[in-house]
């Protein structure tokens, strides 16, 4: 086994679950203009619904359209009872970033108090192991890439070719003018909550798929990675986030071949904090 | 949350903790702290312990205990008019939360009796603090410099560290593994096992073919587990606990062509929290066959076993965050045979003493527990208390076995092989004697 090959595979594989999130989490940012720090736990909620129906005998797959459904509710939830009172009263970004890693906190340990810090598994068959050049997967981590693909196309299609996705890049470049050009920027806010809601369940999912074993903490530190391929690709930009991901999945992998792995997650950081101190925007620039 | 991979900054962390604990020793034993129970108020175990965090299965596991020995100690009519509770304070996994958590607790509770829990991830910064308010504590921390260093209330029934990585070389031995692979996490508690096993693998005539460090807020350890397979270690020796350790388990026997690697664990593997968690990332039955871990030798028959299991059953499913897995494994985790010994012993002190000052009972802790000359063996609490009060002088020998304290209330025990049984119980496969520990000590 060729460890440096074997590491690239497992950075696209890192990057292509990455990717789901970040591209959510960035499409989220742009159009409601909420940094939101719970969404690592409404992922992690995902990831626990999607438990909930597979400890009952069901598919992970039946059970995945069960979390994107429970957290495209959930985040419209938040963004119902808890930004948008924030916001109609002016409150400042840094105010909304408070109350969202409020939020965390508190869907966090709400799922710890529904499941218990336990670390749970889905019952399901990881597949044969296929190994392409120095690529070494399991036909379900081909799947999270081919999901992953899929995601990021129909996000490209949402965004370039319907009025919804017109209207979400519209809000998201300037409210007070999408609105006067008769957008109804509060149904694109809200519905932008549910769709990155429920693209965060599927991420938490597929994140839970992939680790194996997880527990109600589990994306704590995941959220630091989001943060780093967001903006490293450019706040705002759901194709830079898509790079930015990819960056970050390739380096955190790659780096555990050449340094200790424990380490790896620092490298994610280090890359970020050197893309901002040379490209401030990101690499794809300002937000669109 | 939202947590930095800590080993980057160990080195200030390291120092930062300390001067936070002893500053807070300092203002704390300033306030000064009542060694005597008022009448008829209820006595505390704290369980001081990560309830959060990596090792989150730790705090919930003496939980159990300290509910099973407090009701079995209640329902013997409790201790001088005294009734004990348990509470307990979360350290989330870190010295440095565990300062802040002990200081919470020690404002806001009076009438701790003592202290249970105290692991690697935070006795050395929360023992000092134990020890400034005369708070007597049985930690289950095997760092080596409470081996050096006098802590007058500390007390451990559990072995150091070096020795846990000598019993785990002893089992890589006995299997007839000559090329070992380490997997250890990041944490304090994990990473004292690795240089003293280092050493010992090499004096078995033994190589370490790879030495890979899991962070433990990591979510997945493809690349360590790789290295690791394409080593082609014999077995792999580890302590990784939350969620590290099944998920390099499954990446592991992904990488492996669907095989495990045969693996060697500490005595904190012994637990349904980590037997359920594996089980469900490999399958029960290729990690009940291929799991073996060292632990303390702790009875599984006779008086002192029978009074244990009792208390515990009496509390099966009654505490709050304790894992739904198979309970008898209960019955072999260190953390619940050792501190339902070592609160027996506090309470047994202070009934022998007629007191609940801590100066006056806490002599009794080694005498009791040692026994002297002339005294009668008890193997519960109520038995104790009845020995007691019909004048007799003690020597309590619980499910840990005896102990034998040494100047620095360390009571080591003796090693034994475990392994799982598919349904998680846990099965004892051999004995590791004191001259094989020798063979491998360096």
């Amino acid at each position: 086994m060729n460890l440096l090959e074997s590491a690239i595979g497992f950075g696209v594989l890192t990057a292509a679950v990455l990717a789901i999130a970040a591209v959510s989490f960035t499409l989220q940012f742009a159009v409601t203009n909420v940094l939101n720090l719970a969404f690592a736990p409404v992922m992690t909620t995902g990831a626990f619904l999607t438990y909930e129906v597979n400890s009952r005998g069901v598919s992970v797959w039946v059970g995945l359209i069960v979390a994107m459904a429970g957290c495209a509710l959930l985040s419209a939830g938040l963004n119902y009872f808890v930004y948008a009172p924030f916001q109609r009263r002016g409150a400042a970004p840094i105010t909304l970033v408070i109350v969202s890693l409020g939020m965390a906190f508190i869907i966090e340990y709400g799922i710890a108090g529904w499941q218990g810090g336990i670390n749970v598994s889905y019952a399901m068959s990881q597949g044969s192991t296929v190994r392409a050049g120095g690529f070494v997967l399991s036909t379900v981590q081909f799947m999270i890439i081919g999901i992953s693909v899929l995601v990021m196309a129909v996000v490209h299609v949402l965004l370039r070719y319907t009025k919804l996705g017109k209207a979400m890049r519209a809000t998201a470049a300037n409210r007070m003018l999408a609105r006067n050009c008769g957008i109804r920027a509060s149904r694109v806010v809200a519905l932008t909550w549910a769709l990155t809601g429920a693209l965060g369940g599927l991420a938490g999912t597929v994140f839970a798929i992939d680790v194996v074993s997880f527990n109600p903490t589990s994306t704590d530190v995941y959220l630091v990675l989001i943060l780093a391929a967001v903006f490293l690709g450019g706040p705002g930009n759901a194709y830079g986030a898509m790079l930015g991901a990819l960056i970050i999945g390739l380096a955190t992998e790659v780096s555990a071949v050449y340094i200790q792995a424990d380490y790896k997650y620092a490298v994610a950081i280090v890359i970020l904090l050197a893309m901002l101190a040379v490209r401030p925007t990101g690499l794809l620039g300002a937000r669109t | 949350m939202f947590g930095f991979p800590r080993s980057g900054h160990r080195a200030w962390r390291s120092g930062a903790v300390v001067a936070a604990a002893v500053a807070l020793a300092a203002a704390l034993a300033a306030c000064g702290s009542s060694s005597s129970a008022g009448s008829g108020s209820t006595l505390l175990f704290a369980d001081v312990a990560p309830f959060s965090g990596p090792d989150a299965a730790l705090g919930p596991i003496y939980l159990v205990s300290c509910e099973g020995t407090v009701n079995a100690i209640n329902q013997a009519g409790g201790v001088l008019g005294h009734k004990f509770g348990c509470t307990h304070a979360d350290t989330h996994s870190d010295p440095a939360d565990a300062v802040t958590a002990v200081g919470n607790l020690l404002q806001t509770t009076s009438n701790i009796a003592a202290v249970i829990g105290c692991t690697s991830d935070e006795a050395a910064t929360v023992v000092p603090v134990f020890g400034s308010h005369k708070i007597v504590s049985f930690c289950m921390t095997g760092q080596s410099e409470f081996d050096q260093i006098k802590f007058p209330y500390f007390y451990r029934l559990v072995p150091p560290d070096l020795a846990e990585s000598y019993a785990m070389t002893v089992i890589a031995k006995n299997l007839g593994y000559h090329r070992i692979a380490l997997a250890f996490g990041n944490d304090i508690g994990s990473q004292t096992f690795v240089q003293p096993a280092i050493a010992a693998i090499a004096k078995a005539g033994m190589k370490v073919v790879a030495n890979e460090t899991l962070a433990l807020n990591a979510t997945t350890f493809r690349t360590e587990a790789a290295a690791i397979v394409a080593a082609h270690p014999d077995a792999i020796m580890t302590e990784a606990l939350g969620n590290a350790d099944p998920t390099l388990f499954a990446e592991i026997k992904q990488l492996n062509g669907g095989h495990m690697i045969p693996l060697i664990g500490t005595s904190a593997a012994i637990s349904p929290a980590f037997y359920t968690a594996c089980a469900k990332a490999v399958g029960a039955a290729d990690f009940s066959k291929n799991f073996h871990a060292d632990n303390l030798v702790t009875a599984t028959s006779g008086p002192a076993y029978v009074a244990f299991t009792k208390a515990l059953l009496a509390v099966k499913g009654k505490v709050a965050g304790a894992q739904t897995g198979n309970f008898s494994t209960y019955f072999s985790a260190p953390g619940a045979v050792h501190l339902y010994d070592g609160m027996n012993l506090v309470a047994l002190s202070m009934v022998a003493a007629h007191s609940t000052d801590v100066a006056k009972w806490q002599p009794f802790i080694a005498t009791i527990g040692d026994g002297v000359p002339g005294s009668v063996v008890v193997s519960s609490f109520a038995q104790g208390v009845a020995a007691l009060h019909a004048g007799k002088t003690i020597h309590y020998i619980g499910p840990g076995g005896p102990t034998v304290f040494d100047a620095y209330h360390d009571s080591p025990g003796i090693f034994q092989i475990d392994t799982y049984s598919p349904t998680g119980a846990v099965v004892v496969a051999g004995g590791i004697s004191a001259a094989q520990l020798r063979a491998v000590e360096p």
